[in-house]
């Protein structure tokens, strides 16, 4: 057996680098969690400052759970999490396989879908919420005016009359935020999607789907037995990929309400941290747990499909 | 039932005809081997017939139906592919089940197919097994099983052995015959190979670049070629084609004898050369000799085991029955 000391030695600094980076932040944020620990007291100004002398316990965790906003934080963050995936998942697989194959301007079509993945999520959130989706002013705004409208057109006024007329959506509201947010980051994603998509499609073995052809397998068939099995893999590193960057969403619930009605765990913890340290760190230790089962469960199913 | 008759198909990739219009004949219960060097059309002719590329004209009956716009799976017809094709994600007795399931035939019915097929086969241990845990046989058995549940009136095979070892080529040729024998439909089989061509088929259709040089059994193409290139193509080792003085005394442009039909002597005979490297298979040498005013070695054959070394001098003579004789335009003349 080779002698394997030297290599261990050279990769320690690594290693070591590593650990330091992922250990201290995690310990500072474990002793925060159980000291009092708040920026600004006028009646207690020693909580101010981190000190064990300030110990709590699980009183910051106690204080977390038994607070609602932390559960529709929870809430939020999953509904929001899985919403993402379930929608650019099917979209990402339809338009893949719709442009999947060669048409007149592929290249451009190609680049323009891939396009929204290059626009800053900050970005994404002030073209969405004030542009596209503003209740006034946005393209909503302006397209829900105009289908009111016809019923005043002459000739055909009498037709749109039959309907009710129409009340544009103010997205900005609590009930409906959280929509606004998986529309936008749907929108910016889909693509990450599609290009992977993409790339598995174009590796698919043509004689497969000729033997399919031949077997008597029509167009469906073909896409239920063949394209989609084979896009299992993808599917499944897109999921991962994708679960691990929406847990940690914040630009665009920001933008659109300031956090009204969509708070998602790391809104929620940023809330905190502008006053309460030690409930933010017990608040960061849930997410931590959180994110480490999504991310167990995850690499399950992606393990699996990798071991076929 | 399956005769399949082609009328003057023809294929245009663009503005390049990689097939210029054919007529040919397969008749049912036969089977038919297209051979020719790569890219000469055996396989764009063959996926012509089972409709997975457009004819630019002619016509494909099978059974006197005419068939050329027909979807490929109405045609009855089952198609072996060189990469075997299977269905990476299912088992194998679902890959065979494939073409049943798409039937909407009842599930006990194809059960019982699946089954009779893969004893046929010797895959009924394998059944559960993905493809990717198979061998190269047993993969391209699975490819056969999933062709024969159909029931097909024919079997296409595009090169099916080319991915194999040499030695397990040897054992699914005789499989494939065997399978011809029993299930006697018609089967058209595509391959670059001489030697597979010769052992399988009942009809050799030889083909370079789209256009058929000789249809005719094994025998008939072994004894007498029509062109030069069919006398070079079939026969291993290859016929040697000599040109020059030799041809001119017997009356043609050029020559063609085949290894085997070549005397040896040490001492005299109507060609004298150097021997070059001799290729010894214990049944048989094969010398390939230098010929003063040839380019081209001449390969001789010899039975058994015969010594004459690099460098030696030897002289050997056609049997004259045997020669065979082309003129200037390249034709077999008598």
């Amino acid at each position: 057996m080779a002698n394997r000391t030297i290599p261990r030695l050279l990769q320690t600094p690594a290693v070591v680098l590593l650990l330091f980076w992922m250990l201290i932040p995690l310990g500072m944020t474990l002793f925060f969690s159980f000291i009092r620990y708040v920026l600004n007291n006028l009646r207690n100004p020693h909580w101010t400052s981190p000190s064990i002398e300030n110990w709590r316990g699980f009183g910051n965790y106690q204080f977390v759970w038994g607070q609602d906003s932390f559960w529709l934080a929870m809430k939020n963050s999953l509904v929001i999490v899985t919403s993402i995936l379930f929608l650019t998942v099917i979209l990402g697989v339809l338009i893949a396989v719709l442009i999947n194959r060669s048409f007149k301007g592929r290249g451009i079509v190609r680049v323009l879908l891939i396009s929204p993945f290059f626009v800053m999520p900050a970005v994404n959130g002030v073209l969405w919420i004030n542009m596209i989706l503003d209740p006034v002013l946005g393209l909503q705004g302006i397209a829900v005016g105009a289908i009111n409208d016809l019923q005043n057109a002459p000739l055909v006024g009498w037709f749109f009359s039959l309907w009710p007329t129409l009340e544009p959506i103010s997205f900005r509201a609590t009930q409906t935020s959280s929509i606004a947010v998986i529309m936008m980051v749907v929108w910016q994603w889909t693509p990450f999607a599609i290009l992977i998509f993409m790339t598995s499609l174009q590796s698919e073995d043509q004689q497969q789907k000729e033997a399919a052809v031949l077997d008597g397998a029509s167009t469906w068939s073909q896409f239920r037995f063949l394209t989609l099995p084979h896009l299992g893999r993808p599917i499944a590193i897109v999921v991962m990929i994708q679960a691990i960057f929406h847990l940690s969403l914040y630009a665009e619930i920001e933008i659109v309400s300031r956090g009204n009605g969509n708070k998602n765990l790391p809104y929620y913890i940023g809330e905190l941290v502008n006053n309460n340290i030690g409930a933010a760190s017990a608040a960061g230790i849930f997410a931590v747990i959180l994110a480490n089962i999504v991310a167990i469960f995850l690499l399950r199913m992606v393990g699996k499909t990798l071991m076929e | 039932m399956g005769r399949i008759q082609l009328k003057a198909v023809q294929k245009k990739f663009g503005d390049v005809e990689v097939i210029p219009p054919l007529d040919l004949t397969i008749e049912d219960g036969e089977f038919a081997v297209f051979v020719g060097p790569s890219g000469c059309g055996k396989s764009t002719l063959l996926r012509m017939i089972a409709g997975l590329e457009e004819l630019t004209s002619g016509q494909v009956e099978i059974d006197g139906k005419d068939m050329t716009l027909a979807p490929p799976s109405t045609r009855g017809l089952a198609m072996v592919f060189q990469s075997y094709a299977l269905y990476p994600h299912m088992t194998v007795r679902k890959n065979i089940a494939f073409p049943l399931r798409m039937e909407k035939m009842d599930p006990a019915e194809i059960e019982k197919r699946v089954a009779v097929a893969a004893k046929s086969l010797n895959l009924t241990d394998y059944l559960d097994r993905k493809p990717g845990q198979l061998s190269g046989g047993q993969r391209q058995r699975v490819a056969i099983g999933r062709a024969i549940v159909r029931e097909p009136s024919a079997f296409l095979f595009d090169e099916p052995l080319s991915n194999l070892d040499a030695a397990l080529r040897v054992g699914m040729r005789l499989e494939i015959s065997e399978l011809h024998k029993r299930l006697e439909n018609t089967m058209i089989y595509v391959t670059h190979d001489q030697v597979e061509a010769m052992t399988m088929a009942d009809k050799i259709v030889v083909l370079q670049a789209g256009v058929i040089e000789q249809v005719g059994s094994p025998l008939e193409l072994y004894n007498a070629p029509r062109n030069k290139f069919v006398g070079g193509f079939i026969g291993s080792p290859k016929m040697n084609q000599l040109e020059g003085e030799a041809a001119k005394k017997r009356g043609c442009t050029t020559i063609g004898m085949r290894p085997e039909h070549i005397s040896v002597s040490p001492d005299s005979g109507e060609f004298k050369g150097t021997v070059g490297v001799a290729e010894q298979l214990g049944s048989d040498t094969f010398f390939h000799v230098h010929v003063e005013g040839h380019e081209e070695t001449v390969t001789v054959r010899q039975s058994g085991q015969v010594n004459y070394g690099y460098g030696d001098t030897i002289y050997f003579t056609p049997e004259e029955d045997r020669v065979h004789k082309f003129g200037p335009d390249g034709l077999r003349v008598e």
